[in-house]
């Protein structure tokens, strides 16, 4: 699926016609008229959404030809490359690929997007920045397809980064209101926290892989590359590097895609105008990091510590947002971690191994979270709510606005998960992965995952139907609560109106996807009845996205289904019973008040992070911008200009004209000069010279040394002036025997004293690449006669077995043994005496560790004794 | 054809100054129509170099003169990848910034545009010097009208700050000065002859303790100038006194000089001081990606704000030069570029709104984003480059650096500090986030909450065409950096090559002795023979 393929230039036009909507009209969108500068915006996307679709016919018919290789490609151009330790060259190509998985990520964006565009001219149609409004979103929709189509993990970083910058500028949309302006900030910096994950997690793919591209790392996870044990600081040796890397990139999926702990900035997020609620922080953006994770399925499926972190994050997240939900009073408040929520349970389905299932929800959710939102604009339009509208001042709009409340019930019914409804199909699937890992593992570990996962995301479930009926009930059941409002006080307008056509077609369309994008996906199995669906999407996703195997068990369908039915039921009876026809918040009343308030607070985790995280780092930067002008400063520049200054007062002192004292300090000099030279100085250093040692000693005016080239307490010549001794060293001058082991896989190395006993060469470590087959001793290794020997103890050197037991190293020369270079070298203690005019001797030792390719004389002993290494 | 392209390139600005010193002061308009005019024909005449072939490693256009013959002192330029985008920056961002500079300089005209064009002459001369001497020279020219720029033409403060940045810097010099004279000496010992010339005294082989002094002599003037946390106070004082035409030239040119030594001069004349010293310097970088961003943060002014966000970016810098591998030095010098472009961009924009308010403080804005629409656009595009958002230019910089970091001593990158400083360094993109939307949002979000503000006209067009260069710059390198990394990566990796080589030779060597480059097997080197020699030295 490489360069063989044709290139698709249409997959570049998909993307290039809303980067040029965003252009024209941040560049001339003042001076166009607004209706130009919307039809540019809504038909950029349009033609966009029809390119998409003619590329996804053209892969569905490549498909039917060969059900696996079907991808679309687009090489534009290589961006820049990097250059591994191996030599290898890893380029960065700017490249697209459409397959099964991005093709189907491409139609949600454009067709989604496009709605939401074409809401967005009725609905910001009284705005100023109307022209800057659409380049953002358009700017928005290019990063996002560059994000999804981008075939290498660089080019989908720049649609990862540029999203996340249209983000900001949209939710800071309304800058005057600087909260707004903050609410942006908040989100950028939450991303970045996420981003940084995805760079390292990058580098540490790469570095094992040596390619940037999806499908190579799929490939290599595949034949099990990341496997072998890998040091990693500060980790110790791992034994799967995927863990790693695994959780970095999910570090960035947790800022992307609003999960504990970064999910902090959704919420927050909605301070954008409705549309860019619907589209960035629902249907599209937020679901990148499910996206990515579908993306490397191959690679996340490798590491259980990975998949149960990702699990347990996602439930933990669904089920904490689920209860925020319950106690707020806005609708887009309610909404946002109504997203939160179910992006948790999105993660929960990769959690399990049920990628396919996770993604089915992404594609569901884009619909009935796209019309929920849209419908809560179409609410706040009609009764001239700004920034978000208080469900308690709502009320009975079911009359008023009929096509909003039908669109808005049909999707909390999905979002609930009522039967036939598609939330019901891609709900019921992620249930059916949490409790066919209970049963498909023998692992604790994952069946208690598993367990957990199962038990959270029903409760969270049982919450979804709660509160998402709450909202309804209380906005459009019983009687408007601002009626009587004069509109100047702090109600709405009393006077609801339904919103205008250019709203009200989004709206039909999502609800009418709200209901049907589920039947893509139905279950391969009917639960109780037994008999078996075609699942289009599982068969269609197979070709890209990995995963477990669905259970044949009719056990555990029936357990997964009944309590998805649970759920709903017992959520949207008790909302029936709490909330409908009513205008008080009933539960409030009947939970302690304190921990409704808690609730009401979002748990203070604002809080939490502003008094354990932000508060310290704002501390020492306001410490460092304290200390650098003022003590760094004071060190550098103010000390040494004060000690200039006054070290030029204290000398210009002593030049007083008294000759006492002249004669003192003349005395002083000569008495120090004569104590310097009154000892001799001893330094001893060792070099090589021509293939000779050299021992060399410091020089000295009248110096004489005497040698004892091994430090046997005898000298081996008399006094003279030569400072450069040549000595050679035996076997008998040896000190100690060290043996260097380097692996240049990781470059780690080690070195071991030798003794006459066997010592334990600790290689695994050191990812030297060989394997024990037979035993669990440990490769050995010691002095016998002066030689070095090895004893392997049944390592088996890549497959070989024909590897002698015992090798024998010669001193002082690298043995390739595979790809482990050892070296045993050999210590011996030089000593030098010093002795001047005075007669003063001073004395100098240096052990030196014999270099390289130095033999000492009289050791052809080693060489003879050594077979089987070449020299 | 012209011959002799590098000896114009410093001719032209030399014969500039010394016209505008004839031109009467009082004909301000044909001082600055000339300046100008003299550096576009400079940036021309530049251009030539780019279509100079550099794919085999070596100096190109080398030209060679006697010049004090008995000390074996000549006049010695060239260039090759690795100072040809010094060379252009210098050249295109020089007349931008004095061109900028004529809506805020009133007095003494001439005297400006003369220090402009002197300054101009000492930082290429600086890039394309092969002579230590001559390099000295010209590294020393450079300061003086600097010097002048802060002195004369700068803030409240303004003599301070000069005198700091001149005894600052000098020191360096002075300390870079001996070690120079002390290679020479040692050459000659050996050799029998005096000779200043570069490419001759890289052959000379040094043992380790004297290569440790030297190179942490040159290592001290070099960092000064990059400059290097601790040694960074200077910046902030000088950034915010200087005019807005010095800070543009000090960010985007002056800064380079510092890296540009260590990559030219310190690290092939002392080979095995660098390797061991190296990571120190890479881990100070990383100190001060982190300590720069802090302290930009919580800074009120927003020059000083910029100042201490360039320590930041340094820092990246130092970090991927000494990560010894090829994205990450050809990465160092793109981000080189790119703080250049970037920075200098940035000091422009501070510099617009100071014409107009005549204030700095972040306190004294809010809400220009409706006042000023084009400015805050502007400058949206310019902090995201700064704060490497991919697309832009700063992304693919610090990519390379932190890439080249991460594989700096293995193939996974793992399990050395050479990690931990990857990942440390990796959080200074979340920091520079933090602090550049800090200051965006203090500008131009929120209310216009003063009322002085309310009526600031948009950027004119002089700014505009100021700007625009450096925005298609912004995008050009984000978008397809391969233009500019092609022309160095031949060059890259022979200055890495070579490099090993000269470790290997000069490693555990007992006294001075010439190189013989061609004894070493061209297979053994790379990344590969440094890690395995670090490994044992530990």
């Amino acid at each position: 699926m490489h360069e063989d393929a044709s290139q698709q230039l249409t997959l570049l036009l998909i993307i290039l016609f809303p980067l040029a909507g965003a252009v024209v009209n941040g560049l001339f969108g003042r001076r166009l008229p607004r209706s130009l500068v919307g039809f540019i915006g809504v038909g950029s996307v349009t033609v966009s959404f029809i390119l998409a679709v003619t590329s996804f016919a053209e892969l569905f018919a490549l498909r039917a030809e060969d059900s696996h290789k079907a991808a679309l490609i687009y090489q534009f151009y290589e961006w820049f490359s990097l250059k591994l330790p191996n030599g290898a060259e890893v380029p960065i190509n700017v490249r697209f690929l459409m397959d099964s998985l991005s093709g189907v990520m491409t139609l949600i964006v454009t067709g989604v997007g496009g709605l939401i565009h074409l809401y967005s001219v009725g609905y910001m149609s009284e705005d100023d920045g109307y022209p800057r409004f659409f380049s953002y979103l358009n700017l928005f929709m290019a990063s996002m397809l560059i994000l999804v189509l981008g075939s290498s993990l660089p080019v989908m970083f720049v649609g990862w980064e540029g999203v996340g910058l249209c983000s900001y500028l949209l939710i800071g949309y309304w800058y005057e209101n600087r909260d707004y302006a903050s609410a942006g900030r908040k989100a950028f910096v939450a991303n970045r926290v996420g981003d940084f994950g995805v760079l390292i997690g990058m580098f540490i793919l790469v570095g094992v892989v040596g390619s940037f591209e999806f499908a190579d790392i799929n490939a290599a996870a595949v034949s099990g590359q990341f496997r072998p044990n890998f040091p990693v600081w500060p980790f110790g040796v791992v034994p799967s590097i995927a863990t790693v890397a695994c959780l970095f990139l999910f570090l960035g999926c947790t800022g992307k895609s609003a999960q504990i702990p970064l999910y902090v900035w959704l919420p927050d997020a909605m301070a954008g105008p409705t549309p860019v609620s619907a589209l960035i922080h629902a249907a599209t953006m937020v679901t990148a990091g499910v996206y990515l994770c579908c993306r490397l399925s191959p690679l996340f499926i490798t590491s259980d510590v990975a998949m149960s972190v990702i699990a347990v994050t996602g439930t933990l997240t669904a089920l904490l947002a689920a209860t925020i939900a319950v106690a707020q009073r806005e609708m887009k408040k309610i909404l946002a971690y109504s997203t939160v929520s179910q992006l948790g349970f999105m993660f929960a389905a990769v959690g399990v191994g049920y990628f396919a299932a996770g993604f089915f929800h992404v594609f569901t959710h884009a619909f009935f979270k796209a019309c929920l939102f849209l419908g809560a604009g179409s609410v706040m339009h009609a009764v001239h709510a700004h920034g978000d509208a208080d469900i308690f001042k709502l009320g009975g709009l079911k009359k008023q606005l009929p096509t909003t409340r039908w669109t808005f019930l049909v999707s909390c019914l999905a979002i609930a998960g009522v039967p036939l409804t598609s939330g019901f199909f891609s709900k019921d699937e992620i249930l059916l992965g949490a409790t066919a890992q209970i049963f498909r593992s023998d692992d604790r570990l994952m069946v208690a995952v598993g367990w957990f996962t199962l038990i959270g995301l029903t409760l969270a479930a049982v919450m979804t139907a709660f509160y998402m009926f709450r909202l309804y009930f209380l906005t459009f059941t019983g009687e408007y609560r601002s009626a009587g409002e004069s509109g100047g006080g702090h109600g709405y307008d009393p006077h609801p109106h339904e919103s205008p056509a250019s709203m009200k077609i989004p709206l039909i369309f999502l609800g009418l996807g709200a209901i049907f994008a589920g039947y893509l996906g139905m279950p391969h199995i009917v639960p109780v009845i037994g008999s078996h669906l075609p699942s289009w999407w599982g068969e269609w996703m197979e070709a890209s996205v990995t995963g477990h195997a669905h259970p044949e068990s009719m056990k555990i369908i029936n357990i997964a289904s009944g309590l998805a039915l649970a759920a709903m039921a017992i959520g949207i009876g008790s909302a029936w019973v709490l909330y409908r026809n009513k205008s008080k918040d009933v539960l409030a009343e009947k939970v302690p008040a304190r921990l409704y308030a808690l609730v009401f607070d979002k748990w203070r985790v604002d809080e939490l992070y502003d008094a354990i995280i932000i508060g310290p780092i704002k501390q020492v930067a306001t410490l460092v911008g304290r200390t650098d002008m003022t003590f760094v400063d004071a060190l550098l520049t103010r000390l040494p200009s004060f000690n200039a200054r006054e070290l030029g007062r204290f000398l210009s002192r002593l030049q007083n004209g008294v000759v006492q004292t002249y004669g003192m300090v003349l005395v002083i000099g000569v008495v120090s000069v004569m104590a310097m030279f009154w000892t001799p100085r001893a330094h001893l250093e060792g070099a090589v010279e021509g293939g000779t040692l050299q021992l060399v000693a410091a020089p000295g005016l009248g110096y004489e040394y005497r040698w004892d080239a091994d430090s046997d307490g005898e000298f081996e010549g008399g006094w003279s002036a030569n400072r450069i001794h040549s000595p050679t060293y035996g076997l008998e001058d040896v000190r100690e025997v060290i043996l260097y082991v380097r692996s240049p896989r990781t470059g780690a190395s080690h070195h071991y004293a030798l003794t006459e006993q066997w010592t334990a060469l600790d290689l695994d470590r050191l990812d030297t690449g060989w394997r024990r087959i037979r035993s669990s001793l440990p490769i050995v290794a010691r002095l016998s006669d002066g030689k070095v020997q090895l004893r392997l103890n049944g390592a088996q050197v890549f497959g070989k077995t024909d590897t002698p037991e015992i090798i024998e190293l010669t001193m002082g020369r690298g043995t390739g043994i595979e790809n482990v270079l050892m070296v045993p070298r050999a210590k011996v203690e030089a000593t030098v005496e010093v002795r001047n005019a005075f007669g003063n001797v001073s004395t100098a030792s240096r052990e030196m560790t014999l270099p390289d390719g130095y033999l000492p004389e009289r050791h052809a002993l080693f060489l003879d004794a050594t077979k089987g290494v070449s020299r | 054809m012209i011959t002799h392209t590098l000896t114009w390139l410093l001719a032209i600005p030399l014969l500039g100054s010394l016209v505008v010193l004839a031109i009467p002061s009082s004909r301000e308009g044909v001082i600055k129509r000339f300046s100008i005019g003299v550096m576009l024909v400079e940036f021309l005449l530049s251009l030539r170099l780019y279509w100079v072939d550099y794919s085999t490693p070596g100096y190109r256009l080398v030209e060679q003169v006697a010049w004090v013959e008995s000390l074996g002192i000549s006049y010695k330029v060239g260039v090759d990848g690795l100072s040809l985008w010094l060379v252009l920056l210098t050249t295109a961002l020089t007349p931008i910034a004095l061109y900028a500079s004529w809506g805020s300089i009133a007095t003494k005209i001439k005297e400006y545009a003369f220090s402009f064009l002197l300054l101009e002459l000492g930082m290429l001369g600086a890039f394309v010097a092969l002579d230590l001497f001559l390099f000295y020279v010209f590294w020393e020219l450079m300061l003086v009208p600097m010097y002048l720029i802060i002195g004369v033409w700068g803030g409240k403060d303004r003599v301070y700050a000069a005198v700091k940045f001149f005894l600052y810097t000098f020191f360096g010099s002075l300390l870079m000065l001996v070690a120079i004279l002390y290679i020479v000496a040692a050459y000659k010992e050996l050799t029998g002859q005096y000779t200043f010339d570069l490419e001759k005294l890289t052959t000379l082989m040094l043992p380790a303790v004297p290569q440790y002094l030297l190179f942490s002599a040159f290592a001290v003037a070099f960092a000064i100038k990059v400059p290097m946390f601790p040694f960074h106070t200077w910046l902030p004082d000088a950034h915010v006194q200087a005019p807005t035409g010095g800070s543009v030239i000090l960010a985007a040119v002056l800064l380079k000089l510092g890296i540009y030594g260590f990559i030219r001069f310190a690290m092939p004349l002392f080979p095995v001081a660098s390797q061991v010293i190296g990571p120190t310097l890479a881990g100070l970088g990383v100190f001060g990606i982190i300590y720069g961003a802090y302290a930009a943060w919580v800074q009120r002014d927003l020059k000083k704000l910029v100042a201490y966000s360039s320590v930041s970016h340094m820092g990246f810098i130092l970090l991927g030069l000494f990560a010894m591998n090829r994205q990450g030095v050809s990465g160092a010098i793109l981000q080189m570029i790119n703080h250049g472009v970037s920075t200098g961009a940035l000091f422009l924009l501070v510099g617009v709104i100071y014409d107009r308010r005549h204030s700095r403080m972040l306190d004294d804005f809010g809400g220009l984003a409706k006042v000023m629409p084009w400015y805050a656009t502007a400058f949206v595009i310019i902090t995201m480059s700064s704060i490497g958002l991919p697309g832009t230019n700063g992304f693919v910089g610090e990519f390379m650096i932190l890439g080249g970091a991460f594989f700096s001593r293995g193939a996974v990158g793992l399990g050395t500090h050479w990690f931990a400083m990857t990942l440390l360094a990796a959080t200074g993109v979340i920091f520079a986030a933090v602090y550049m939307l800090h200051a965006v949002l203090r500008m131009f979000w929120g209310k216009v909450t003063h009322e002085e503000n309310e009526s600031l006209p948009d950027l004119n067009r002089r700014e505009a065409w100021a700007l625009i260069p450096l925005v298609v710059l912004v995008f050009w390198i984000g978008l397809y950096p391969k233009f500019f990394l092609d022309k160095m990566t031949p060059s890259v990796d022979a200055f890495i090559s070579d490099f090993s080589i000269r470790y290997r030779q000069s490693r555990g060597i007992s006294k001075p002795q010439l190189a013989d480059l061609k004894a070493i097997d061209p297979e053994e080197t790379g990344s590969y023979v440094l890690a395995h020699h670090v490994e044992e030295g530990r």
